[in-house]
């Protein structure tokens, strides 16, 4: 009898848990509800046992810190007179930007900061990159929100709970970012692949792209803001051109989540035209 | 089949073993900040369940075990049911053969652990391929299964002072 019960609940258990991986994908909204209530609550178990390992960071970093201060501040020194220069030479083209945008009647994007959250926690796992945040509907995040910080693009949520979010991390299987090379504006896509280089594809023929060319976001997928720094072609062979991004996403602490919502409103000067087209 | 142990002898406590594995379980999703980590993170859940399955099975039951493998696909992001999935086959598995590991000492465990760890991370691999329908790296699984048994010593260690607590509290 004790042995029929074991059978029975073995395979009761293997075939839950074969349905649960068959049926219980992502997008089932049932199973994205019980992901999100388990995340709010463990969130906070979180936030409190990473103490310890922020604290350990922190102090590792103020070692560091300590141990290069005169050579770093003579870094510093040079790196302020020479941004001095340039910070004169961009304000002089900013003006011109302006103004040429203001010729051409170019429709801005606008970009909402919705949060700054803090990385609780980490997938830590070969096949599945992505990480939670402390951050979720209360704060105004939504599913499909980009996720940057200082250093560049991160990743977009994939799931958002009331006190916590899941960032699916730009180097993940399933993340496409739509691109654009900085020196050309050449469109591609960058597909992760799990692996800590994630890949560029579509390269339209007859274009050529050089190691250490810079990567910025197009904006087309309507999810990043145009031209935020992505990352650096890193190598490039027969089968791919990979790129070493710019955020080290292991090493991330604080993000933040933004919208980006390009204008529907048509130039003034344009839809005075349409108007007059109508009549 | 396992001799069952008397649970009500250790009341409440009979439930560390389930709340040992779930600390592990916390402690794997914690952001280290340590480059390429991520890829050969040690399997310290299956060293726990591996560990309770021989020498508690009766506090590691198949309902705890699945729940377990469940609550670190939920932390983890990774999809429903594939690590409960690995567990209850690793749970089947030891359970099977645990007359020959009970009578055993700690090397023969070890042994058996290498190639628990190593089959766990080679079903990892296979079920992440199908879920994603394209194969996935091994060599990453592998480090994840090698670094596990590296720690193999230490965690175990740790679990006895658990264990031996438990065993103290049951007389």
């Amino acid at each position: 009898m004790k042995e029929l019960r074991y059978r029975f609940s073995t395979g009761f258990f293997i075939i839950l848990s074969l349905a649960l991986l068959i049926f219980g994908g992502n997008n089932t909204s049932l199973m994205g509800n019980i992901r999100s209530t388990t995340l709010d609550f463990f969130v906070s178990v979180f936030n409190v046992v990473s103490l310890p390992l922020e604290g350990a960071d922190s102090f590792a970093q103020w070692m560091q810190r300590v141990a290069i201060v005169f050579s770093e501040n003579e870094r510093l020194r040079n790196e302020n007179e020479q941004l001095k220069q340039a910070q004169i030479i961009s304000s002089q083209l900013a003006i011109d930007n302006q103004r040429l945008k203001r010729l051409l009647n170019v429709g801005e994007g606008k970009i909402n900061t919705i949060a700054a959250a803090r990385v609780v926690s980490d997938s830590n796992s070969p096949f599945f990159k992505s990480v939670l945040i402390n951050r979720g509907v209360n704060n105004g995040i939504k599913k499909g929100y980009a996720v940057i910080n200082e250093d560049g693009i991160v990743g977009r949520i994939i799931n958002a709970g009331y006190s916590s979010s899941r960032v699916l991390l730009a180097t993940d299987m399933n993340s496409r970012i739509p691109v654009k090379l900085a020196a050309t504006g050449i469109n591609m896509i960058l597909e992760g692949d799990n692996s800590p280089y994630p890949r560029l594809s579509f390269l339209p023929i007859g274009e050529e792209v050089a190691i250490g060319d810079l990567i910025l976001t197009s904006g087309y997928g309507m999810i990043f803001p145009h031209d935020l720094p992505v990352g650096q072609v890193v190598e490039i062979n027969d089968k791919d051109i990979r790129i070493k991004l710019s955020a080290k996403l292991y090493n991330l602490n604080y993000v933040s989540i933004v919208a980006y919502d390009v204008l529907q409103k048509l130039p003034d000067a344009f839809e005075g035209e349409v108007k007059e087209e109508a009549n | 089949m396992v001799a069952l142990d008397n649970k009500s002898g250790i009341g409440f406590k009979a439930g560390i073993p389930f709340i040992s594995t779930v600390i592990l379980i916390l402690l794997m999703q914690l952001h280290y900040k340590i480059p390429y980590i991520n890829n050969i993170f040690p399997y310290f859940s299956l060293l726990a369940i591996y560990y309770w399955c021989i020498f508690k099975p009766n506090l590691m039951p198949m309902s705890a075990v699945f729940f377990l493998g469940l609550f670190q696909d939920i932390l983890s992001g990774g999809p429903l049911g594939m690590t409960a999935l690995c567990f209850i086959l690793i749970r089947v598995f030891v359970i099977a053969q645990s007359g020959r590991f009970l009578e055993r000492e700690f090397l023969f465990n070890w042994l058996v652990f290498i190639m628990v760890s190593i089959v766990y991370g080679f079903l990892n691999w296979a079920i992440a391929s199908l879920y994603l329908k394209e194969t996935q790296n091994l060599w990453n699984s592998l480090g994840q299964s090698l670094l596990t048994i590296a720690i193999f010593p230490f965690l175990s260690l740790m679990l006895s002072w658990v264990n031996k607590f438990l065993a103290t509290e049951n007389r």
